[in-house]
């Protein structure tokens, strides 16, 4: 309770996890929100387009209406509301299912290179460092561009963008699990015969909760960007299927044609981006009170 | 035969190029411009791609193209005047269209004798055979495949640095006559000989693949530099006469070629107009949305605007060896359930796009004939399509449709998912199948990797239907190699003999006629659905003069346009 009590009495904080928490309930209640709008994201409605004009909305501010409450999308008619909650969907489920998966394998490899003995240690670390080391955009563009169409889209990113990025996770649990195997009561839990499994599970991870759940925070919004960033280069889910990089990678064009188009995935990304941030820092601050110094 | 690139042809030209009314208006104001006192200025030219090749053997081209024909003079060219005018083709170097014998079997030209190269020696016969034996070295890709098929013995020849003896069927009796031995009757040679590959180039000039560096000029221009992808620049060739060409104005002094532009990035500075943009053209870029949104009401850019129409279909291609695509109702209830206006409004709007019930786009010289078997009406008839399903026994019907993974060749996820949206409505559920752009028309055109339905697109390799109907539809045409683009894999004895029957035809009215009824006879099969046939619409800078789009490519002709 006073976790949270500190947590919240940083106005940021409490900024960033109300944003992010309405982000949240937006993409868990997308199909919900949709019918209550009475729209859903794939139906096309031309008789709302200019078709002479390229395309456009017709009607202020790409066609926002009573029945479309953020208009509709230039050159198809399809519902924007729709298409932005359904976007919100994607981004954040995949952000997150990747996010599980980086700790999953960043914590398992961490706490294995430091409790293992040194070769062990090499032989993770440098595998971490390797990870680190290679172009990670490129590298999903290039798994994403092979995989079969039929799999599972969001699903696949999710692992294409754990897979690569777990490394940061990795180096920090290693770093941690390093530090806390000096401490007194490991070494008390070692002598009185307890095996490497029972002193990574019982003594080890809980000390490592703080530093990791710090980092994740952070790790969640880069997830974020790499999706979109996937989804802008044409490698994300694929259509009809709604994402926020993908509207913007479609958005370029419009751009002053139906400024709203840019707008609305763009300014979406940046707030639910600034609010896990803002979420990541206060954790940050209020957990791991001895970094918050180096990194303010 | 290899056929993959008429279509990658008539895509470029899209994306860029044309301009079109159909009927050849004129929006820009021509009053002041007279072709005898239009010379002088320099002309730039912003564009997204092209001069990546500028040897005559390997580009292909529609009409000889459009910077390209700065540069080579050919047999025939097009004859460059707007609408219907503009789809015929006309004498270049040689004194007329050619004179048929043996049943258009052979052709004979005659050459002007005030022709010159950059270096002011005669173009002989010679120099143009030997232009075309080049376009078979394999040294030298790219070109179009057509004298290959058509040439007597020269389906296996390989060049004049292999096989310096040249090819026996092009005869050259003397310096200003050649004649040409087909093995089959083609009343649409005049229309191929406009082509590249009948630029006259001297044997003595020649270095393989390096002439490219500076091919020897017989047009308007020669090179002055050229770096390949990035610009190109073209200065006045002295020993070029205009009285000899009357087709090509030529009335810049000098011609800068800028590629690598990004579309939105062109449209831009033709419509400021800062500096010597003012004087800009542009071969390739066709009006985005933000330009669109600012035609048509009487603005200043209505004075900067060419719209022409190049001859190019954009359709769904059933492979009907393909369940369930073999059985006709299937094939017909997705005509009915398709909404043209989606995928219209998915290519940019009605300005870029037009719905096509017909395979042969709306141009008379290919001999359009309107017919609308499978009437969808604007959305989509999902009813019709419901009942025709129903009795199919396909009232569940799920399917998979491939189409390019971008959207620049106007066949990507955009106009998918339209056509998804649409079969939706009919009960149909469709999965999108992604293929890379670069590799797409390797996938779609060799049988063993076609799939059962694709996205595809089909330009004319000149104005009339033999190009547009042959490669499609001609049983012989299937090709199992690769390089297919019987994309329905359909063969009907008949339908190949009255194609060979119209290609013996050497007068065009007689042949638009049979190429229509043969359109109309197979729209009735329901092979492929058409979608759309393009419009083009091309900015150019306040100051360029006679801008008009001609009837062949659908863009403005730089051969003709003034900057003074």
């Amino acid at each position: 309770m006073t976790l949270l009590r500190r947590l919240f009495d940083d106005r940021a904080f409490a900024t960033g996890a109300v944003i992010a928490g309405i982000m949240i309930l937006i993409a868990v209640f997308a199909p919900l929100l949709t019918k209550l709008a009475g729209q859903d994201p794939t139906t096309f409605h031309n008789e709302l387009l200019d078709s002479a004009r390229g395309g456009v909305p017709i009607g202020r501010f790409g066609g926002i209406s009573g029945e479309h409450w953020l208009g509709v999308e230039p050159g198809t008619g399809r519902d924007l509301f729709a298409r932005v909650v359904y976007g919100a969907r994607v981004s954040l489920g995949v952000a997150l299912s990747a996010l599980a998966l980086q700790l999953l394998i960043g914590v398992g490899v961490g706490v294995a290179a430091g409790l293992g003995g040194r070769y062990a240690d090499a032989a993770l670390s440098r595998l971490t460092d390797l990870t680190l080391a290679f172009p990670s955009l490129v590298l999903a563009i290039a798994l994403l561009a092979i995989v079969p169409q039929n799999w599972p889209r969001p699903l696949l990113l999710a692992v294409v963008i754990a897979l690569l990025q777990w490394g940061g996770t990795a180096r920090i649990t290693r770093g941690e699990t390093l530090s806390l195997k000096t401490r007194d009561y490991v070494a008390a839990a070692q002598v009185s015969g307890a095996g490497p499994w029972r002193v990574a599970r019982r003594e080890i991870l809980p000390g490592l909760a703080a530093p990791v759940l710090t980092y994740a925070a952070l790790v969640l919004p880069s997830n974020m960007i790499t999706e979109a960033g996937l989804s802008f280069l044409g490698v994300g889910v694929r259509p009809p299927t709604p994402s926020w990089g993908q509207m913007l990678s479609s958005a370029t064009t419009w751009f002053r044609a139906d400024p709203m188009y840019v707008f609305l995935p763009g300014g979406l990304l940046f707030l639910t981006l600034l609010a896990f941030m803002l979420v990541a820092n206060g954790v940050r601050r209020v957990i791991d009170p001895r970094q918050s110094e180096v990194l303010r | 035969m290899r056929r993959t690139l008429p279509i990658t042809f008539a895509l470029t030209l899209l994306a860029g190029a044309l301009a079109a009314c159909q009927g050849g208006g004129n929006e820009t104001s021509t009053a002041a411009f007279d072709p005898a006192t239009c010379q002088g200025g320099t002309l730039p030219v912003l564009n997204q791609s092209g001069i990546t090749h500028l040897d005559p053997a390997r580009l292909y081209t529609s009409g000889g193209g459009n910077i390209p024909s700065l540069l080579f003079r050919t047999l025939t060219t097009r004859n460059r005047q707007a609408g219907e005018a503009g789809a015929k083709p006309a004498p270049d170097l040689a004194t007329d269209l050619g004179t048929p014998s043996d049943g258009a079997k052979t052709w004979t030209y005659k050459l002007r004798s005030d022709i010159f190269f950059e270096d002011g020696s005669p173009i002989t016969a010679g120099d143009v055979k030997y232009g075309i034996e080049r376009s078979f070295a394999p040294e030298l890709p790219g070109g179009a495949p057509y004298l290959r098929d058509w040439l007597t013995g020269a389906a296996d020849y390989q060049g004049p640095y292999k096989q310096p003896e040249g090819i026996t069927s092009i005869e050259t009796p003397d310096d200003k006559t050649i004649i040409f031995k087909l093995s089959k009757p083609e009343g649409d040679f005049p229309y191929l000989a406009t082509a590249t590959q009948f630029a006259p180039v001297p044997k003595a000039k020649d270095k393989g693949a390096d002439y490219e560096k500076h091919p020897v000029s017989s047009g308007p221009y020669m090179v002055e530099s050229y770096e390949p992808k990035k610009t190109l620049n073209l200065v006045r060739n002295p020993h070029w006469s205009r009285t000899s060409d009357t087709l090509r104005y030529a009335c810049p002094d000098r011609i800068e070629v800028t590629a690598g532009l990004d579309s939105a990035v062109i449209n831009q500075r033709l419509q400021a107009g800062a500096g010597a943009d003012a004087n800009a053209t542009t071969t390739d870029a066709n009006v985005g949305p933000e330009q669109l949104a600012q035609l048509g009401n009487g603005g200043p850019l209505d004075k900067q605007v060419a719209r022409g129409e190049f001859p190019s279909t954009t359709y769904l291609a059933f492979n009907t060896s393909k369940k369930p695509f073999d059985d006709e109702r299937v094939r017909q209830a997705l005509s009915y359930a398709i909404n043209r206006t989606s995928v219209v409004n998915a290519l940019g709007g009605s300005a870029v796009a037009g719905p096509s019930t017909t395979f042969l786009p709306p141009q008379k010289a290919l001999g359009y004939t309107p017919y609308d078997y499978f009437p969808a009406g604007d959305a989509g008839n999902a009813a019709k399509a419901k009942e025709l399903l129903a009795a199919a026994g396909q009232s569940n019907l799920s399917i998979e449709l491939s189409h390019g993974n971008d959207d620049s060749e106007g066949i990507g996820p955009k106009v998918a998912a339209a056509v998804q949206d649409a079969f939706k409505q009919a009960g149909v559920t469709v999965t999108l199948n992604a293929i890379e752009t670069a590799t797409y028309r390797d996938v779609i055109g060799k049988p063993a990797t076609q799939p059962a339905l694709a996205l595809s697109t089909w330009g004319a390799d000149w104005p009339s239907g033999g190009p547009f109907l042959i490669p499609i539809f001609d049983g012989r045409q299937i090709i199992t190699a690769g390089g297919n683009f019987n994309l329905a894999q359909y063969n009907d004895p008949a339908v190949n003999s009255e194609i060979d029957a119209i290609n013996a035809l050497t007068d065009p009215a007689a042949a638009q006629a049979r190429w229509g009824a043969l359109d109309a006879k197979l729209g009735k099969l329901a092979l492929v659905i058409p979608l759309t046939h393009e419009k083009d619409v091309n900015l150019f800078g306040r100051n360029v003069k006679n801008a008009v789009p001609d009837g062949w490519r659908g863009q403005y002709d730089l051969s003709r346009v003034s900057v003074k």
